[in-house]
């Protein structure tokens, strides 16, 4: 057996507030990673995964401290260890792969300059000899024309190519341990996929330990050897991937997997967790099992008890009282879909096209065209996905539906009116056909605005003279639609969570029951949960108010689960459209085969 | 690691500008409102007897000049109340008025873009090549002295202050989707320009604002220093400052108390923009200065 | 990248040109509005009516306002810049012998400001979330309400008045010969190879530089605080944390390559200003520049200098904000690029 690089026993980590209280945001992790293998921690934002990487590196924020049991890096504890030992540990034994590779590489220095000196810490102080070494690096990296890179700026870079940059400085020193937290997660599917086989090239190369932070099962089933599953501080679940993920034993892994959209062709609804997962300041506070209150399988000792990680079956571990009926849990029947009726056409997009120019140099002008000459219907009550990567021009085409831009040629007909028409009968009537609910609820919601103010904004322009009494009703109204307590209503955007928030962008885009919604990327950097959780109500809601949808997506399978047509953009052109499941299954157009190709897990 | 939690003592130094702030603008106003009342002499009353003579706790004081007199036997103390009535009466009038000017012209800019902004934006680069107080000079020298003089000229070289930090402002807010939400339910210009950026433009347009009161007090003070601002029967600070560097070597009180003055009120209008800030955008504040 | 700079020097000299058109214009205007009518105020007190007529007459001020400004253009770009009417000079070579000391003691100052500001913002930085960080953030808050020419009052008391250690006023004791070469005497007395007059200058210049210099060091020392502090979160910043790179070449080879940044932006703008400042600094310690010949020419109602003097100094006002944005342009290689 080999010696385990890095061992976790019984690791806590709790932060400590102003007026001495203590909340735990890791309790009791234990694990053993070996050289060459691949560690997955999995779980959504806030079940504390990335904390462990900053435990490594002892760069926790302000307040947060290791309180009990050890992390230990080949042997030597890193908790305990001085400043100066650890410092010379990072960037030389122990490297860190980044998540958003744009911004992780400083933007006034050459990419020369820091693989030079990053280099030039390692040992070589030559610069000829520097430059050699960079340039075989960047070559195993699969980086060409690596002389003429190294004199480039990163924001000359794509996303891709400076993730590649990172990895070769990363395995540049030959570490024995790497830590990758969420290291693909800003890059588009097919790159994704790319720099996922470049780690498992690296690791193989060196026989590096990797631990592997990531969000996504699916991702963690493709490329970890064994995977633990984070709940609200805690482990929950930990085993080898295979086994742990054919057949799960905790229940919330389980709901995990059953909330993750696929592409392929079972046609099974996602199962909802109702509620969240608790924050750091609830926790404090808990009595018993940390997902009790979620829990399908929930009983009576679930709620006084807290279980510990141990082993329930051969290199398998859980947390959980019940670990017999987990495979029991079972998606429960939604109802039928509604229809869309086809025969009603709703909008008109015929030959669309929006032009660009930027300036290059003194005096050229190129002209780039965002929308080239693009042509669809979408029927009322039907529900279509746009998908494509960043610089498809999907978002752009969603700006021009709705009228945010206007296009460069081309026609649009929205409920068989004109929609480029900019007359106010116009505008009132288009505030009626369509709705827009925006991707970052961060800046889709006025934080000065209460959220009842906000859901019933359509109200503020076109009735006025509403009293207030009738608005706070609809405002009730609109929040029980959307799955909200109409408590909600009197607080602050900034007082709700990410789902919350985009629930109230949803509630907001309905007060006008506009018969198309156009949603541009609303599930995008959601947890599984929340996003299984707004997929249900979207198909809800489609059944009780009955509206078109126009989905902009990045993500397949939530199409896949939503959408019964679906147009695939490329370069500002549709290359493919049809009925989503047999796009899918039977692809035509080489880019659509590529996108399918790099959904992890299919 | 020298990173720990916040003491509650130190969070009082930073919330506690905005108070130290107020009772500093609070007192020049009382001074101001009430120097008729609180002056123990008539300020242009001259004694030629009694010139240049040192406040009362120095030797040779008289406890009827508290602050001595200057150079034609006025009384310090009454010039400075007196004083601080140019002063603030210049620096609230002036202020709103570059508010007015600035502020219109920045949500106007930012928010429209296009030609509108480009127009507005020369006007500003070629208003700021400038140094204000060259504007100043020759601006005063069309309009004539006197303050009503000195607080157009305010107005009419400063607006471009605000100008130019608040468009900035604008342009972020304009970007942020919830504008854009506003028009698709149907808000008109005017109504997405006063319920959604306006609101967000507020907190720095009031810390603008009591920094350029500070601001307007200072231009005051160097246009009466160069004998533009009040005539001779008025005083003003500025005015004092000048006449006492005649006799810097005689009477050093006579220089210090106007400068002194000038600096608390600056001091006071600085605090209170500096502590507003803070407190009007609280996110921003702990999100920034943790 | 030369290239590039080049190419917005020229693209900003074309700009320049309309400006200063503009502003010329618009302060012409501006003086002609007067209340006072300088042609009376050049004679002397007991001259009739048509006397003062006759002067009008021959200073000009009686055509219509167009034509005024056109022949004024006219002379300005041949380079007459017409006659004063108290000084009884020509306008041009009393702005060549004011201009070159204004700047000169403009630059000192600058060069103090970015010295103290730069060490001081490091030094805020570097105490951030202890007590005394809090305390000199304010004690910065309250050096801020202190404009120049307080400073300025200030230091005459304290090192001029009190303990007699400086000299407050003009440029060179009187007993030295004033050597004229370029008629800034910092280059002038090392062209004579005069040491001691240059110190002389030096002696000069310190009191009223470094009462400019502290006031507009202050925001530039918040200004790069601030910076040095929102950069502290970048990602590449801690990135480099993370390949153990150590605190100290993270602050001066990291951070402060990118704070330089904004703070540059500043004191672009803070020149206009610290420029401004000098007029009444100059005054103060009856320094012989164009800000004194600007007072003079208000209180007197001298157009044509207050003409040329608002020109002047909106003209070097853009040539220092053009050098700022280029180098700007060298530091910052996001605007580079093709």
């Amino acid at each position: 057996m080999n010696a385990s690089m890095l061992e976790a026993k019984n690791l806590t980590v709790e932060s400590r507030l102003a007026d001495g209280r203590r909340l735990p945001v890791l309790s009791g992790i234990s694990f053993a990673l070996e050289a060459g293998k691949v560690l997955g921690l999995v779980g959504e934002s806030g079940a504390g995964k990335s904390m462990i990487g900053r435990t490594i590196a002892q760069l926790l924020p302000p307040g947060f401290s290791v309180t009990a049991g050890s992390l230990s890096f080949a042997g030597r504890d890193l908790v305990r260890m001085g400043a100066q030992a650890r410092r010379q540990l990072l960037g030389r034994e122990i490297a860190f792969i980044p998540q958003e590779p744009l911004g992780a590489l400083n933007p006034v220095m050459t990419i020369g300059a820091q693989f030079g000196e990053h280099l030039s810490r390692l040992g070589i102080r030559a610069e000829k000899r520097r430059r050699d070494e960079a340039q075989v690096l960047l070559e195993a990296v699969h980086l060409p024309r690596a002389v003429q890179l190294l004199r480039q700026y990163p924001h000359e870079l794509s996303g891709g190519m400076c993730q590649r940059v990172l990895i070769a400085m990363a395995f540049a020193s030959r570490p024995k341990l790497v830590i990758a937290d969420e290291p693909t997660t800003a890059l588009d599917a097919t790159i994704q996929a790319r720099i996922i086989g470049l780690m498992g090239e690296m690791r193989d190369a060196y026989g590096a330990a990797l631990v592997f932070i990531t969000h996504d099962l699916r991702l963690a089933a493709k490329f970890c050897d064994e995977v633990m599953v984070l709940y609200a501080g805690r482990a929950v679940e930990k085993g080898e991937t295979r086994d742990l993920l054919s057949a799960p034993l905790h229940p919330y892994t389980r709901c995990l997997q059953l909330a993750v959209p696929s592409l392929s062709a079972l046609d099974r609804d996602l199962f909802t967790l109702p509620g969240e997962m608790p924050g750091l300041a609830r926790l404090a506070g808990l009595h018993g099992c940390r997902f009790a209150r979620r829990c399908p399988n929930v009983g009576e000792i679930c709620r006084n008890e807290e279980p510990k990680l141990s082993p329930v079956a051969p290199k398998r571990e859980a947390a959980c009282f019940r670990t017999e009926m987990t495979l029991d849990i079972k998606v429960p029947n939604q109802g039928i879909p509604a229809q869309p009726k086809l025969a009603s056409p709703l909008l008109l997009v015929e030959a669309l096209e929006k032009r660009y120019r930027s300036r290059r140099g003194l005096l050229a002008c190129t002209e780039l065209a965002a929308v080239d000459g693009v042509s669809f219907t979408v029927s009322e009550n039907e529900f279509v996905g746009v998908v494509g990567e960043s610089g498809s021009g999907k978002s752009t085409l969603a700006k021009l539906i709705i009228g945010l831009e206007t296009p460069s040629s081309g026609r649009i007909e929205l409920g068989g009116h004109d929609a480029s028409d900019r007359s106010e009968n116009a505008r009132r009537r288009r505030l009626e056909s369509a709705q827009m609910v925006f991707q970052d609820p961060q800046s889709a919601l006025n934080p000065r605005r209460r959220v009842a103010s906000i859901v019933t904004q359509v109200l503020e322009a076109a009735a006025p003279r509403l009293p207030a009494s009738a608005r706070q009703l609809r405002a009730e109204e609109l929040l029980a639609e959307v799955g909200l307590s109409a408590e909600l209503g009197a607080r602050y955007p900034s007082q709700l969570s990410g789902g919350q928030k985009q629930r109230v962008n949803i509630a907001r885009a309905l007060c006008a029951t506009p018969k198309l919604l156009i949603a541009d990327e609303i599930v995008s950097g959601l947890d599984v949960s929340v996003q299984a959780q707004l997929i249900a109500l979207l198909r809800r809601l489609r059944r009780e108010l009955s509206f078109a949808l126009l989905l902009i997506s990045h993500d397949l399978a939530v199409v896949r689960k939503l959408c019964e047509r679906v147009l695939v953009m490329w370069r500002g052109k549709i290359v493919e459209q049809g009925v989503t499941a047999e796009v899918f299954a039977r692809p035509r157009h080489p880019y659509t085969r590529e996108l399918i190709a790099a959904v992890p897990g299919e | 690691m020298r990173k720990r939690p916040m003491r509650k003592e130190l969070s009082f130094l930073r919330s506690g500008r905005v108070t130290a702030g107020a009772i500093l603008v609070g007192i020049v106003l009382i001074c101001a409102l009430f120097a008729p009342l609180l002056a123990p002499h008539d300020p242009q009353e001259q004694n030629l007897i009694t010139t240049l003579t040192p406040p009362a706790w120095s030797t040779g004081g008289d406890p009827t000049y508290l602050l001595g007199t200057d150079s034609l036997g006025r009384d310090v103390l009454s010039r400075l109340l007196y004083g601080a009535r140019v002063a603030m009466t210049v620096a609230v009038a002036a202020s709103l008025g570059a508010m007015l000017i600035g502020a219109t012209l920045a949500h106007l800019a930012g928010y429209f873009g296009g030609k509108v902004d480009w127009v507005i934006g020369r006007a500003v680069d070629v208003w700021m090549s400038f140094p204000p107080v060259v504007l100043s000079l020759v601006l005063m020298t069309g309009l004539g002295a006197g303050i009503s003089s000195v607080i157009l000229a305010i107005v009419l070289v400063d607006w471009t202050r605000f100008c130019r930090v608040l468009r900035a402002e604008v342009l972020v807010t304009r970007r942020q989707d919830y504008v854009a939400a506003a028009r698709l339910v149907g808000f008109s210009h005017w109504r997405t320009l006063t319920r959604e950026i306006l609101p967000a433009t507020m907190p720095l347009l009031i810390t603008l604002f009591s920094i350029e009161m500070g601001i307007a007090v200072i231009v005051e003070a160097i246009l009466s220093f160069v004998g533009m601002s009040v005539g001779a029967n008025q005083s003003a600070w500025g005015q004092m400052i000048a006449d006492a560097r005649q006799t810097i070597y005689e009477s050093g009180w006579n220089l210090v108390l106007p400068m002194l003055a000038i600096f608390v009120t600056v001091l006071g209008f600085n605090l209170l923009g500096d502590g507003l800030r803070r407190t009007l955008d609280p996110r921003l504040a702990q999100a920034r200065e943790l | 990248m030369i290239v590039q700079v080049l190419g917005l020097f020229a693209r900003r000299l074309l700009v320049a040109i309309p400006i200063l058109f503009v502003v010329s214009a618009l302060v012409f205007v501006v003086l002609r509005v007067l209340p006072v009518d300088p042609a009376a105020m050049s004679m002397p007190p007991n001259a009739t009516k048509a006397e003062i007529e006759m002067k009008r007459q021959e200073m000009g001020l009686d055509r219509p306002l167009p034509e005024q400004y056109a022949i004024w253009l006219d002379k300005t770009v041949k380079g007459d810049l017409g006659s004063s009417i108290h000084f009884r000079r020509a306008v041009s070579s009393l702005i060549a012998e004011t201009l070159p000391a204004t700047v000169e003691l403009a630059l000192l100052a600058m060069l103090i400001a970015a010295a103290l500001g730069f060490a001081g913002g490091l030094l805020l930085f570097h105490l951030r979330g202890t007590w005394r960080g809090e305390a000199a953030d304010l004690g910065s808050t309250v050096l801020m309400s202190a404009p120049d020419f307080l400073w300025g009052l200030l230091f005459i008391l304290a090192f001029g008045v009190l303990w007699p250690l400086l000299p407050f006023t003009g440029r060179l004791a009187s007993s030295f010969a004033r050597p004229v070469h370029t008629g800034f005497l910092l280059l002038d007395t090392l062209i004579e190879g005069r040491p001691d007059m240059f110190l002389d200058v030096v002696k000069h210049m310190l009191l009223p530089a470094t009462a400019l210099g502290l006031a507009f060091s202050v925001p530039i020392m918040r200004v790069l605080r601030s910076s040095l502090y929102e950069i502290d979160h970048a990602d590449y910043i801690r990135q480099a944390r993370l390949r153990g790179v150590s605190e100290g070449r993270i602050l001066l080879r990291h951070a402060l390559k990118n704070a330089v940044l904004p703070t540059l932006t500043l004191m672009g703008v803070q020149f206009g200003f610290l420029f401004g400042g000098t007029l009444l600094i100059e005054v103060i310690y009856s320094y012989p520049g164009l800000g004194n010949l600007m007072v003079d020419a208000v209180r007197n109602a001298d157009l044509p200098i207050i003409q040329a003097v608002a020109l002047a100094y909106a003209a070097v006002v853009l040539i220092i904000n053009m050098i700022v944005d280029g180098l700007y342009l060298v530091l910052n290689p996001r605007l580079r690029t093709v």
